[in-house]
């Protein structure tokens, strides 16, 4: 280190040779001061009141003295719900947002035309109230950045639109069933992809069942208890059923007004009237919580019935086709929260409501699963998503029967050497040839990212909504389409809601 | 409002919280107890049906909790005592009596190892 003081100095100290004095340069200090602001053009100090130069005052108390700590009010926490309202809430309209003048609804017609392919359609305004009550859109889904809702028109969507299409019109369509599991990387748009088909459905009236998020069902937060007393190592969940219920009704209101029952229901507490809707059956399950899952088996029963029993023959009208979309597919394939009243884990395949969405997939006992027809969606997530080895494999065997390789093929997946998979969970997805003509087998659809001209017709929506004040040419979009992972549309909408302002020249 | 075991919960109240505020019980017995009679660790004390109110009651009543469980500890030191154990010299002087030094922070052991122990 070096020293503060010069040795030369030192050297010369005024004891060793005494020199005279110079005398205090009279003139200000001439050296370039440090600071900017001069200290010397500082004011001078203010001297301090004569009474606190002091020390403290006569007889007074030196000791510490605590500060007592205040006692503030407490502040009143936010009333009951509100705050997970505000979590849960869904903005469907930005009135900063332009509108987009010539954008179309989705539409009986328009669904089916793939010269669409690429363009926004909206989603037409009475709709909405039924895809909230279905829970179709999800609160971190970027609804709000826009006037009004719309999904992008893709290659899959087009087909989508066919299939119902098809299935509601075509002769050589009806009744099909069409058992799909969607797949694809982290927001790829596979719980957009639902909604629209679920938009679709709506157009269609069809009869929509959802189940939003799977992961609600085996957190334990809802109650639970054994089934019966035949079977008590199954469990129905009340509350969850009724919630079920009361999506489905509020949903499909219009359809379910119409339809009536169509047979006697003796699991039921009480005998129902003749001319009861399937809107009123339904009610009873939700008014009463406790009767709610044989109130939506019967329900399920009448959805389902192809012809009236003896009797019942008057009111008879034949039922739509059904759309049963669930999305967040892995929490249904591991144990859930839930206990046993010997404290032991519970898995979800011992959930009733869990076993009758995934009985769907398998092939029908003598008739097809949906004899009047439908699809089956079921959505994996990747961003809030359990790992689960099995439903790999599974999926994985899914996808490999799809081409046409069989169990007996050596190629065909297995599960690696001590891994113990679950075998309900590959049992789960075992679904072999349907014995009905109109019923497909269980299919793996992976959905990748939309190509540069879907995404160019992505970016100009955005352009036109004034959310992108940039030229949008080829180019321009090509590069967006690369940043964004080959058009993983949820990396574009992040690209294309970040507000760029061209720079002045 | 809801009586369990003789004490008044209010409705808002979590079941597992209520019921670890008794003496001897934990989130051991707490959570077996809920698993027992099918009660979903979230539910509140409001949404309890009748039957499973009546069911936990009984199964606490069987249970040696609250004064059942203070007086036996009390009678455990006794017994060192009366024996004339080290432990129970230790408990009799308010020492720690599980061989803690003693040089510093005893509060504890001072504060609760009494002649006559009271607990809770």
């Amino acid at each position: 280190m070096v020293s503060s003081f010069c040795w030369s100095c030192l050297t010369r100290l005024p004891t060793a040779s005494p020199r005279p004095m110079l005398p205090p340069t009279l003139t200000a200090q001439r050296v370039a001061a440090f600071h900017t602001s001069s200290p010397l053009l500082a004011m001078p100090p203010k001297k301090k009141a004569p009474g606190q130069q002091q020390g403290p005052k006569h007889r007074t108390a030196t000791t510490f003295k605590m500060k007592k700590r205040k006692v503030t009010d407490r502040v009143r926490p936010p009333p009951v719900g509100e705050r997970r309202a505000l979590r849960k809430r869904i903005v469907l309209s930005n009135p900063n947002a332009l509108e987009v003048a010539d954008m179309q609804d989705i539409s009986a017609e328009n669904m089916v035309d793939s010269r669409l392919r690429g363009s926004i359609l909206g989603l037409p305004v009475p709709m909405l109230d039924q895809l909230r009550a279905v829970q179709a859109f999800k609160p971190k889904q970027g609804w709000s950045i826009f006037r009004r809702p719309g999904t992008v028109t893709r290659r899959e969507t087009v087909e989508l639109g066919r299939l119902i299409d098809g299935i509601s019109d075509k002769p050589e369509d009806k009744s099909k069933v069409v058992k799909r599991i969607v797949t694809g990387p982290r927001g790829i748009g596979k719980t957009v992809h639902l909604l629209q088909a679920m938009s679709m459905a709506f157009t269609k009236e069809w009869v929509v069942v959802t189940v939003p998020e799977c992961q609600d069902l085996v957190l334990a937060n809802t109650s639970y208890a054994p089934h019966s007393e035949k079977n008590p190592n199954v469990y129905v969940q009340n509350q969850a059923t009724a919630a079920l219920l009361s999506r489905t009704v509020t949903a499909n209101q219009k359809v379910l007004s119409k339809l009536k029952v169509s047979r006697e229901h003796p699991a039921l507490k009480s005998p129902l009237k003749r001319d009861t809707t399937l809107e009123a059956l339904a009610n009873i399950g939700i008014q009463d919580p406790a009767s709610a899952w044989p109130v939506f088996q019967a329900l399920w029963t009448e959805l389902t019935a192809t012809s009236p029993a003896p009797g019942f023959e008057k009111d008879f009208a034949s039922r739509p086709p059904m759309l049963v979309a669930v999305d967040g597919l892995a929490h249904w394939m591991k144990e859930t929260k839930y206990r046993t009243a010997k404290y032991e884990l519970i898995h979800a395949h011992d959930l009733v409501f869990v076993q009758h969405f995934l009985s769907l997939l398998k092939p029908g006992n003598q008739q097809s699963v949906l004899p009047n027809g439908g699809i089956l969606l079921y959505a994996t997530s990747a961003s809030n998503s359990p790992s689960i080895y099995s439903l790999d494999v599974a999926l994985e065997r899914v996808a490999a029967r799809q081409n046409r390789v069989y169990p007996s093929s050596p190629d065909y997946p297995m599960p690696t050497a001590f891994s113990h998979p679950d075998e309900r969970v590959l049992a789960a997805f075992e679904s072999s040839k349907s014995s009905v003509p109109t019923e497909g087998t269980l299919t793996l659809q992976t959905l990748a990212g939309i190509t540069r001209e879907e995404a160019r017709g992505f970016m100009e929506y955005f352009a036109r909504s004034g959310l992108l004040r940039q030229q949008v040419s080829e180019e321009w979009v090509n590069e967006k389409w690369t940043l964004a992972g080959g058009g993983v549309i949820g990396e574009l909408e992040k690209l294309g809601r970040r507000l760029t302002v061209p720079v002045q020249v | 409002m809801v009586f369990i075991l003789g004490v008044n919960f209010p409705e808002r109240n979590l079941v597992k919280k209520s019921l670890e505020s008794f003496f001897g019980i934990g989130n051991h017995t707490s959570s077996r107890l809920l698993a027992r009679f099918h009660i979903h660790p979230a539910c509140k004390v409001g949404e309890l049906g009748n039957k499973q109110v009546l069911d936990i009651t009984a199964a606490l009543s069987d249970m040696k909790i609250e004064n059942d469980l203070r007086r036996q500890v009390i009678d455990n030191i006794k017994r060192l005592k009366e024996t004339g154990t080290y432990r129970g010299r230790r408990h009799a002087l308010g020492l720690p009596v599980r061989g803690q030094n003693t040089r510093n922070q005893i509060k504890n052991a001072v504060k609760f190892n009494r002649i006559e122990r009271r607990l809770g």
